[in-house]
This record gives C-alpha cells, structure tokens and sequence, in this order.
C-alpha cells in the first residue's frame, strides 16, 4: 500500500474507496461488539455471508461488522441501510429471510422489529428507537458506521481529515488552545481540564515526551472504552496522534488491559494499518513530525488505571502509585514529561479539532462540556451504553432511555462511578450528571458506569461488595488505604452481620473521612466514597441492621429467614427440588415449608418460585 | 553550590538546601512531626503517611506527606493542625491496633494521641513500612528483599520465598524494623484494645513542652538524628 504524503493524496484515496462502493445498494451492519457476540452475533454473521452468496447479491450488499451499538439488551444487532431497519434479538435462523424479504424485495419483517415497552408499537428505524432518541451520540455513532478492522471504513466517513487539518493548518499551540476552549475534561474519572494538562505538558522543559491511553478499565459494570477501543480505534489513534503533535511527542502507548481481547487485537490491527498508510510513523503527512505507538497489554490490576501506578507498569515495575507531588506532566514515565489520557477523552479530540471548540462547547453543563458515555447496568430494563449530553439529569437516563426497572419495580439508587464514587438515592435523579454536580452528592461521575438498584438492594451489601473490591483490589502501599478499607470492611460485616453497634456508625464516618485526606492515590482517596455516601443518604438502613437486627431489603443473609406464604403457595414443588439442602419439605399440591435449621439461606427457593409464595422476613 | 531556599513551616521561617523533603528540613529545626517509614538517606516512600501536613496553596490547604513533598521558594507548611493531629491519631490506631506487640509502634501511637484502639488486635509480626526493603542492598547490588503480593497479601519476602544467596547478612533490615522491640507487658491481647501509656514516661518532658524534640526513645531506635545517642 502506498503511503500517505499529503492531505490531498487522503482526499483522493478516500474518493477511491467511496468510488469502490458506488455499486453498493444496501449494507447490512451487524454487531460484533463483545454483548452481541456473547448472543451469537458471530453465527448471524456466518448465516448471513452464505446466504448472499447462496442468492448471488454479494455484488451489490455489502456485509459490515462493527463494534458495539449500545443497545446491548437486544442483541444481536442488525441494521440495514440505507433505511436503517432495525432489527434485535436476530438468530442465524433468520438470515435468510433478511435477504431475501428485506433485501431483495424492501420488505420488513415484523417479528425482528423492536416493540416499544410503553405503547407496545413496533419501531421500525434505529432513529426511531426510544433508547436512542434521547442520546446524544458524537462518538458512538461512529461504532455502527466502521468495521473497526477497516481503516478505510474509518476514511470513508471522514477519519483522519481532523489529523490533517491539525498537522497541515494549525499551529501546536493552537491545538492546545483550542482544546483548552473546549472545556473537555478527563473522562476517566478525576475531570482534570484536558486542555490544562496538555499546556503544561507542552511547556515542561525537555525534548523527549509521551503520550499515554488509559485503557485499563477495572470498574465493575463499566464498559465504555472497551466499546470505543474495540468498535472504533482509529478515532483513538487519530486523538493520539494530535495530542503528541500539540505536546510535542514522538512516542505513545496505549495501555489495555489483556482481558479485552477484542480490544487488543482491533487496535493492533488498526496500528498496524496506520503505519502502512504512512498516518504513524516518520513524516506523518510529508511533515517533519514522527510519531508511533506502542501497545502494552495490562494484566488487569485496577490500580494500574491509576496514572503513576500505570506509568511503573510501562516501565517493566510493579504497578504502584507514587506520590504526586511532582506532577506526571513534568516527571511522568521514565521521569520525562507525559500526557496520560483515558480512552474516551482522546477520542473526543478529532472531533474537537474537526467541528472547533465552539461546537463542542456548545454541548453540556457549565463546567462539564461535550457529552459522556455512560454504561448503564443493573436493575434497569434496557441495559447498555449511553451517550448523552452532560449535565443531563439521572432521571433521563434512567426512565427515559434505560426505561426503568423490569417488572415493575421501584428504583431505589444509582451507583455512578464505579468503586471510586457513591450512591445516589432516588429523589436526587433531578440531579444533572456532570461532574461538578455529582462530586457535590458525595459521588462521582468516574469513568462513565451508572449501576441502577431497585427496592430489592440492600445499601449495606452494596457498600460491602465495593469494599471487598477495593479491599482485594488495593495495592497495600500505604496505610489509610490497605488497613482503612480492611477495617471498613470488618465493620461492615460485623453489621450486615447482626453484631453492629451503634459506634460503628461514627466510626466509619471518621475512618472515611481519614482515607479520603491521607490516602496515597485518587483510588485510595475516593475508596470510602461508596460507604460514606450510603452512610450519608441510607443512614435509616444502617440504624435497621444494627438497633433492629433486620435487613430491610431482605439481603443481608445473617439478619433474615426464608419462610412460605400458604396462600400463594400452589404446592407445585419446584422449590423442592431446587433446594440444594433438602431444607423444604412438603406433599405435592398442599403448602409446602421450610426447615429453618436446614435451610441456607440461599435464596434459590426464592428464585425459583413462580408465585412469588417465598417470603423473606 | 547549594542553593537554598526559603519556606514557612507553622510560621516560622526556615532555610533548606533545595532538593530536601519538608520533613527533613522540619526535623532539622527541632519542628518534630512523627514518621514511621521514613529512614535518612533513603528514597521516601509515602507509605506510612504519619507525616501528612497542610501544605498551603492560594490559601487553600492540600493535605500530604511531609517526607514526599520539596522544598520550594515560599512554600507555607502546617504541620500541627487540629485536622492534621485529627487524622495522624487516627492513622496511627489503625497501625497499632495491626501490630500492638511493637513498642515503637506504640510509642508513636501514644504520641500520636491513641490511648484506647476501636479496632480489634491482630497481633501481625509486620506494619509493612517497607524500611528494611529500602535499606536492603545485597551482593552485585541486588536487592535481595522485596514486597511480595498486592493489598492484604502483601508482605516482605525473599525472591520466590528462598532465602537469598545475594543477602550479604548485613542486618540492616532488623536494626531498622519497628517491630524488634517487644511492647514491655507482653503480647497484647484481642479484647483489651487499650495502650497502658507506661512507655510514655519516656516521653513526658515532650507532654511539657510541646512541640519540642526531646529526642525521645522512639527516635533512638528509628535513628532519628536527635536522639540522645
């Protein structure tokens, strides 16, 4: 392949591969992002290569796999265009009536639409799409428009034009300034000002310089880089290389971690193709700027997302924080001036670049700007990733577009960023999601993960869950972290328990607040924020394990016993032989019940019954 | 030449040569502020994190370790704050009640302020300070001792749990551990969370004058340059 020299040799080689699709009638997109691959997307994919090559239209159809979409819940995905019919849950059975009806005769097939949940319509575009509608979507829509294994999908649609405009019209310091105006701050979780970071880095004496990606996503239920890396790297690649333009570097490193697989190869992939073109490596675009990346492959401690312990890992240490006094702008890896960026924040600068900072200013809250992916798990009917614009309340992205808890059931809190931020309850869900509004709440907005719990959540295990995750996941350097959180979470358990006293409450009030001023890390700061903001908002849950001994959401095992309800009870015996500890006894349709020295308490009964005849008490 | 400058340690104007941590240069000015992992001479960890200050910026204060922070031009230091001893008392129970058997440890909790523990006992042979992996420098300058493990796990261990033929059997490592000095009752036990404040009579001149080192016993066997020997 030749290489790249100029912009207009891109424009050209793009009009080429636009030109080369002109026969293209329709494309099928199809995800293969890691949720729809977990429901055998790669099968529909199979289906559907031999069905248009059975029926003789792989002239005219153009078969893509792209990275995730979002809507996660309904997979797998297929979208067909140009009119972007949209179909969910698709099997490989129904490949061959997509191309025949859909395809070679434009019809819909109803069964494969999406059925709105409120006015149980079909809907038979992706626009149309409730979960859809109310986001925002600057950079995930490119995940449906690119096969990330494609550079020429990532050109077709206009990629690498903002790497030309910033190399060819712009001056590095323009960059900076421009990003600065731009208001993006960090997306993995501190919000530090991109712009700040970049400017310093840039005005940090010495020649030698770096660029790193964060892409060692550790928190529970949080996916969003893993998407963006994996669906689209060029956009990432495309960031990089502006940034270690405007800073001034020659060499970056995306940092991922091994258990993405997808995401490792796609972005070797899409280095490798990078180079070829001639877009890394020596002269980039017949300039005098040379730069390459490297990828190094995490092997998924959490605290290596943390930037020091990640730059110790790089260097062939182990992966622990060091103080900040100095910061990594000036002394960063190998003790030279480096610009660490999350995934998401790189990819939010080709567009900063292509469309000015005003645009992208234009989108957001008063010191949040642009929008932010969040990834939308728990309790909550339509899980995936969402892109909306910050400062867009909870409420919105909770009812609206994850539309609220399946069944029917109250929601209680969200946890928003990870293990690093608290719990909000819900009569907060007014509250803008930006940063500065959700720190006020005792929470964060972290690296984008929006945990819905519903009334069946008990807020003690869920300070008890991120507590053992910190606790197993801390790197024991210094004290307030590996002994705060370890006493923690002794106390925790001594509540969920049943042995509380009243004590333990203030307690944990002070021994949070000693490890959010002394820890040594941003991890370590934040580690207390899950019980300190249960603590500060369900107080009343804590006081009902300790002075009552009761677990009001029925969870905490010690304080609770299994018991059937005669009336719901059908005696069908499905609890009986579900029991692992032959605890229910019972004769077939007569009420059934429960051995209380036997029983476990492992709730199987409970989720095993059809007629809700389970009682907790 | 050594360049010097200026900083204001709770008020009172200090010189340093550049390049010194905020603690050295305070310790040097008889400005005691307890420390535990910190050995002279040695690269500072920050993990024992005893030695937080305020360090003071546009009038907004920044807490941190004393031991990790440079000396600059100007810079403004608190190191004896109701916040800061707030939260040294309660770094330093979190230690004591880990390893209670240790008189260093209950030196530095006693004059941390800690009298009675609200944490169960648990009696570990090991605070994990990391002063002995530091001063440690074996044979062909290999380091024979290292951390082993990641958070709970985390202990100070040979290579591959071998005792290390690059160990030159120096014994800096146990000259420099906080926890060769047994506590003078015996093992504490669970149950009785409370520190009896015997070894404190060492110290009572420091009760009279506070602020003031009066090179105390627990400095002795932390090295500190104070101490009476």
């Amino acid at each position: 392949m030749n290489k790249i020299k100029t912009f207009k040799e891109l424009e050209e080689f793009r009009n080429k591969i636009i030109n080369n699709r002109k026969n293209n009638t329709s494309t099928i997109v199809v995800c293969g992002g890691t949720g729809c691959k977990a429901s055998r997307s790669k099968d529909v994919i199979d289906a559907l290569k031999k069905e248009i090559n059975q029926q003789g239209i792989s002239e005219s159809v153009h078969l893509r796999t792209t990275g995730c979409h979002g809507f996660c819940e309904q997979g797998p995905l297929v979208v067909i265009e140009p009119k972007n019919i949209f179909y969910c849950h698709v099997s490989p059975d129904d490949a061959e009536e997509i191309i025949s009806k859909t395809i070679q005769n434009n019809e819909t097939i109803e069964r494969l639409l999406y059925i709105d949940p409120v006015t149980g319509k079909t809907i038979e575009t992706e626009t149309e799409v409730p979960f859809y509608k109310s986001q925002d979507r600057q950079i995930l829509s490119q995940n449906r428009q690119v096969d990330p294994c494609s550079i020429d999908d990532y050109i077709a649609i206009g990629g690498y034009n903002a790497l030309g405009k910033a190399l060819l019209d712009i001056s590095p310091q323009s960059i900076v300034q421009e990003v600065i105006d731009s208001g993006l701050r960090g997306r993995g979780g501190g919000g530090f000002p991109t712009g700040r970071k970049w400017a310093e880095c840039r005005e940090a004496p010495g020649n030698e310089k770096y660029v790193i990606c964060n892409a060692d996503e550790g928190d529970p239920g949080a996916y969003m880089d893993r998407c963006v890396l994996e669906g689209n790297p060029h956009l990432v690649l495309e960031g990089m290389i502006i940034g270690a333009w405007a800073i001034g570097a020659n060499q970056g490193y995306i940092y991922v971690r091994n258990e993405y697989p997808l995401a490792v190869e796609n972005v070797r992939i899409a280095v490798k193709q990078a180079r070829d073109l001639g877009l890394l490596g020596e002269n980039i675009f017949g300039t005098s700027f040379s730069f390459d990346i490297e990828i190094a492959r995490g092997g998924g401690a959490f605290v290596c997302g943390e930037s020091t312990a990640l730059m110790a890992s790089l260097e062939g240490r182990v992966g622990e924080p060091r103080p900040k006094d100095v910061h990594t702008v000036i002394d960063g890896l190998w003790h030279k001036p480096t610009t660490l960026n999350n995934v998401e924040t790189w990819a939010n600068i080709p567009n900063i670049i292509q469309k000015g900072s005003s645009f992208f200013a234009s989108k957001g809250s008063k010191g949040s700007k642009g929008t932010k992916i969040l990834a939308l798990t728990g309790c909550i009917k339509n899980t995936g990733l969402v892109e909306v614009e910050m400062g867009t309340p909870i409420k919105t992205v909770v009812y609206d577009i994850g539309g609220g808890a399946p069944k029917g059931k109250n929601i209680k809190a969200v946890q928003t960023g990870g293990p690093s931020g608290g719990c909000i309850p819900v009569d907060k869900f007014d509250l803008p999601l930006d940063f500065d509004a959700l720190y006020d709440a005792g929470s964060m907005i972290g690296s984008g993960g929006v945990v819905v719990m519903d009334e069946n959540t008990c807020m003690v295990d869920v300070a008890k869950y991120f507590l053992n995750f910190l606790q197993d996941e801390s790197c024991g350097k210094c004290v307030p972290c590996r002994l705060g959180v370890d006493r923690m979470l002794e106390i925790i358990t001594e509540i969920s328990d049943g042995r509380g006293k009243l004590e333990h409450i203030s307690l944990l009030e002070e021994l949070g607040e000693t490890i959010s001023y002394t820890a040594l890390c941003g991890l370590g700061k934040t580690a207390a924020n899950a019980v300190t903001s249960t603590l500060n908002y369900f107080k009343e849950e804590y006081e009902a394990h300790i002075k009552d001994k009761k677990c009001p959401a029925g969870v905490c095992q010690e304080l609770i016993s299994y018991s059937i309800d005669p009336e719901n009870c059908t005696g069908c015996g499905v609890c009986l032989r579900g029991c692992p500890h032959e605890a229910i006894t019972g004769e077939k349709k007569k009420v059934h019940s429960i051995n209380l020295e036997l029983c476990q308490k492992c709730g199987i009964c409970r989720s095993e019954c059809k007629f809700e005849a389970i009682i907790v008490n | 030449m050594i360049q010097e400058v200026t900083v204001n340690i709770n008020g009172a104007l200090i010189k340093a040569a550049k390049g010194t941590s905020i603690l050295d240069a305070a310790l040097d000015y008889g400005i005691c502020i307890p420390h535990l992992c910190r050995v002279p001479y040695v690269e500072d960890l920050g993990a024992c994190r005893l030695c937080i200050v305020e360090h003071v910026v546009n009038g907004r204060s920044k807490i941190t370790t004393s031991c990790t922070l440079l000396v600059q031009e100007g810079m403004v230091v608190l190191t004896n704050t109701d916040k800061i001893r707030k939260l040294r008392r309660n770094l330093a129970e979190l230690l004591v009640a880990e390893a209670p058997n240790s008189r260093a440890i209950q030196d530095i909790a006693l004059r941390c302020g800690v009298r009675d523990v609200r944490y169960p006992f648990r009696n570990n042979d090991c605070v994990l300070c990391g002063r002995c992996v530091r001063v440690c420098t074996g044979k062909l300058a290999e380091k024979p001792l290292g951390f082993v493990g990641r958070g709970k796990n985390r202990r100070v261990e040979f290579p591959f749990d071998l005792r290390s033929e690059l160990c030159n059997d120096c014994g800096r490592c146990i000259e420099l551990c906080p926890m060769t000095m047994p506590a003078c009752d015996g093992m504490m036990k669970p149950g009785e969370e409370h520190l009896c404040g015997n070894c404190e009579s060492k110290l009572s001149d420091d009760d009279l004058a506070l602020g003031y080192c009066v090179g105390c016993y627990f400095g002795e066997g932390f090295h500190c340059e104070r101490s009476p020997n």
